[in-house]
């Protein structure tokens, strides 16, 4: 009987490794993957919630989900807006080499 | 095992699997298209829940638009000459063992050790769940949501899109006009 | 269940008590129309739009009917005192940020219709923010204030800096916002509503050890939002970079506006939905707040005191102050008490009025000067004697000298702990601030004592700037004249939304 523990275990795995790719990869691309995979993860708990749960808000969850997706549409297109233009300036993607501002 | 387990079990093996290469992989692409795969598994975990509107919203939305943009980002932004796409990683010990740690402290299920027991949160808690609701296509109940207690951030996140679009047209315009 | 669409008359009558939000979304759109029409009137026409709807949804936000404590929208934002004094108090401040747009060096040359619209857009999400009464709503809102804010960081889309800031604000935000809303995911989980009165009464109903764990994972988590936000340790590592790389004038609203909203939405968050009673101003005592807060708050002070001081780019010394006027902020928050809650409105009205001025001054040199470099300073005393007695009145403020406005918020916040919390706290912050009276002294110096620049001509203010300095200076100078009114109203703004 598949209940909600298996769910939160599978966003679980994948929120760890979203986190495991942000806090190590260099490449910006690469590190809004993590991030969409985070989302990914918090968004299969809310779904899982919603469909464990027969209050009269039981929806909420899912509408917060269908949020999420919108937001992170938008965060996705200003971010690649943003890596573009820095490449184009810069000729890299990698994060460590966006030095210019330090201290 | 039921059927469902089995399909279960697909799905999340899929997602959780293709969302090690995302993170683990060397190349680009490979991390690229196997995000791909991750979003496809939790569409169909969507279907499991019961969720068709959002596991519809999902293929339309993640796969559809923020994937072929992230494509795009990562064909852009590659030295035309060079087709490696390799991607570096640093501080990958450190990383892993927050990641691990933080997993096992939130799904660990009940260990004893001799006298130490440890559990993780996931199990402690109590969540409120209770026997679930009978399975029915979601679109109408959602869409009858929107307009009624989700009205305000359903009208506010038109606004995020407004300025959004705005905004990234803004960033990447070539000329300043005047 | 109930979920039927709203009836127009409900609909209506919901947007008669939203008309601040109304204006300033009309506004936006007109803005983006008059901006299409590529006229070259467009940016000063723009401007004095956004100008008018700014300071016609405050006059609005006067006239709001906050008598009895009620929800909007069905539950999605609240409109109580609490609610009507933060959106007079954000939308002040974009109000005030407004003229440092046109006299900004590093946006001259840039269409600027584009910036009205997004400072439009990100008051608005801002309002939308401090009155959240739903996690959904908190979420979405606080998203939209920070991608508006990622889109008005980078403007200067030609300058590499601009675009470092950036990548480095989006990346770090978009993290610690997904962290969030994995922990939001989980705090629904457990409460199984979305609404934040309803998570609070259903904790507050009783929970088993192992949820109390759980539930103080999960306030870890939902933090790191908040403490991005806010730009508290340890979630403060882009400010510095952001704030210098970023246009002066929006730097300036970044360091009060989202950072208020923040506040906000964190005090109302942290006392309703996860108070004992709604709104007691009593933290759950089954979860152990204090000294989470107290690590917190204490980390951000001394970081952003010691990392100050050795600062000469202007901007990044106030981006170094403002981490730490977070940290006495959330003093008042580790007070947990009423008085700590007016502590921090007390404070973080001043630090508006102070912190603008700082960065008006900061943006005006600079476009005389054309540097951020504190060692390029020295003269400016006679080269410039307005603006630099009126720098010297902001330090002043934020160092915490009486009788100017900042020396009351620090005083509010200092008497809230000393009445409910550890004293050695207190004695924390003392320091803190004596330590922080030195970059501000060395600031002051540097202007007035030191030598250097003779060459240079004297610095013409036009009547505009003028009078903004005068204004500003004037709100650091006359509330200590108006303080009975003052406290008057934060005391009657203290009514949080206690209910469903």
């Amino acid at each position: 009987m598949i209940g909600i523990h298996h769910y939160l275990t599978v966003s679980a795995a994948l929120f760890c490794l979203g986190l495991l790719g942000v806090l190590t990869r260099r490449n910006a691309v690469n590190v809004l993957m993590g991030i969409e995979l985070i989302l990914n993860s918090a968004n299969i708990n809310l779904v899982a919630f919603s469909r464990f749960n027969d209050t009269a808000r039981a929806m909420d969850g899912q509408l917060f989900a269908v949020f999420v997706v919108v937001i992170a549409a938008a965060e996705v297109a200003v971010a690649l807006a943003i890596v573009l233009t820095l490449y184009r300036l810069k000729r890299t993607p990698n994060l460590d080499e966006a030095t210019t501002l330090k201290g | 095992m039921t059927p469902e387990a089995v399909v279960f079990y697909i799905f999340a093996v899929l997602t959780v699997g293709s969302a090690a290469v995302v993170v683990l992989a060397r190349s680009l692409i490979y991390s690229a298209f196997s995000l791909l795969f991750t979003f496809f598994g939790v569409a169909g975990l969507y279907l499991l829940l019961g969720a068709d509107f959002l596991a519809a919203t999902q293929l339309l939305v993640y796969v559809g638009g923020i994937l072929v943009l992230l494509l795009f980002g990562v064909m852009l932004t590659h030295k035309l000459y060079d087709l490696d796409l390799r991607s570096e990683t640093h501080q990958r010990i450190p990383g892993a063992v927050i990641a691990a740690g933080l997993l096992i402290l939130l799904v660990c299920p009940r260990l004893s050790i001799g006298r130490f027991t440890f559990e993780g949160l996931f199990h402690r808690a109590d969540w409120a769940v209770k026997a679930g609701h009978v399975l029915a296509p979601t679109t109408r109940e959602i869409g009858q949501l929107f307009m009624g207690r989700f009205l305000l951030p359903f009208e506010a996140s038109s606004i995020l899109l407004l300025v959004a679009l705005i905004g990234a047209a803004l960033i990447v315009r070539r000329r300043k006009d005047a | 269940m109930n979920s039927d669409a709203m009836t127009l008359d409900a609909a209506l009558a919901n947007s008669a008590r939203f008309l601040p939000e109304l204006v300033l979304t009309g506004a936006l759109l007109l803005v983006v129309l008059v901006d299409a029409t590529r006229a070259r009137w467009r940016d000063a026409v723009n401007f004095s739009l956004t100008a008018a709807s700014l300071l016609g949804a405050a006059f609005l936000c006067t006239r709001l009917d906050v008598a009895s404590d009620r929800t909007l929208w069905e539950g999605m934002v609240v409109l109580d005192p609490i609610a009507r004094f933060f959106k007079i108090l954000l939308i002040g401040a974009s109000f005030l940020v407004l003229v440092m747009f046109r006299r900004s060096r590093e946006l001259a040359g840039l269409v600027m219709s584009e910036m009205y619209a997004l400072l439009l857009a990100v008051t608005l999400s801002n309002l939308l923010l401090a009155a959240a009464n739903d996690i959904a709503m908190l979420y979405l809102a606080l998203e939209m204030v920070s991608i508006t804010s990622y889109v008005m960081v980078s403007y200067m889309k030609g300058d590499r800096l601009s675009n470092e800031a950036g990548l480095k604000y989006i990346l770090f935000g978009a993290v610690s916002t997904g962290v969030m809303l994995y922990g939001l995911s989980l705090l629904y989980g457990m409460t199984g509503t979305t609404s934040i009165p309803g998570i609070q009464e259903h904790l507050a109903s009783g929970i088993s050890d192992g949820t109390r764990w759980a539930l103080y994972v999960i306030a870890l988590l939902i933090f790191a939002g908040f403490g991005f936000k806010t730009a508290a340790a340890p979630f403060h590592f882009w400010c510095p970079d952001v704030y210098q790389g970023a246009p002066t004038p929006v730097t300036a609203f970044l360091s009060v506006a989202p950072k208020a909203a923040g506040f906000a939405v964190m005090m109302r968050f942290f006392f309703s939905g996860l108070a004992t009673e709604a709104a007691q101003w009593d933290l759950m005592p089954t979860i152990n707040w204090q000294p989470m807060l107290i690590i917190v708050s204490v980390l951000t002070m001394t970081i952003g005191n010691i990392a100050a001081l050795t600062q000469t780019n202007m901007k990044r010394l106030l981006a170094y102050s403002s981490i730490a006027h977070a940290g006495y902020m959330l003093m008042g928050v580790v007070a947990a008490s009423k008085n700590g809650a007016r502590g921090m409105m007390v404070y973080l009205l001043a630090y508006v009025f102070m912190n603008l001025g700082a960065f008006l001054v900061v943006t005006l040199i600079h476009y005389h000067d054309g540097t951020f470099d504190l060692r390029e300073y020295p003269g400016l005393y006679r080269r410039a004697p307005l603006l630099t007695v009126a720098m010297a009145i902001f330090l002043l403020s934020l160092m915490g000298i009486p009788p100017l406005v900042g020396f009351m918020g620090k005083l509010y916040v200092f008497a809230a702990i000393v009445e409910s919390g550890p004293i050695w706290f207190a004695v924390v912050g003392a320091v803190n601030a004596a330590i922080a009276a030195y970059y501000y002294a060395r600031v002051l110096k540097t202007m007035i004592i030191d030598a250097g620049n003779e060459d240079k001509p004297p610095v013409a203010l036009p009547p505009l700037e003028y009078a903004w300095i005068v204004v500003l200076v004037a709100a650091n100078v006359l509330p200590l004249l108006f303080w009975s009114q003052i406290e008057g109203w934060t005391i009657d703004s203290l009514r949080m939304y206690a209910g469903r």
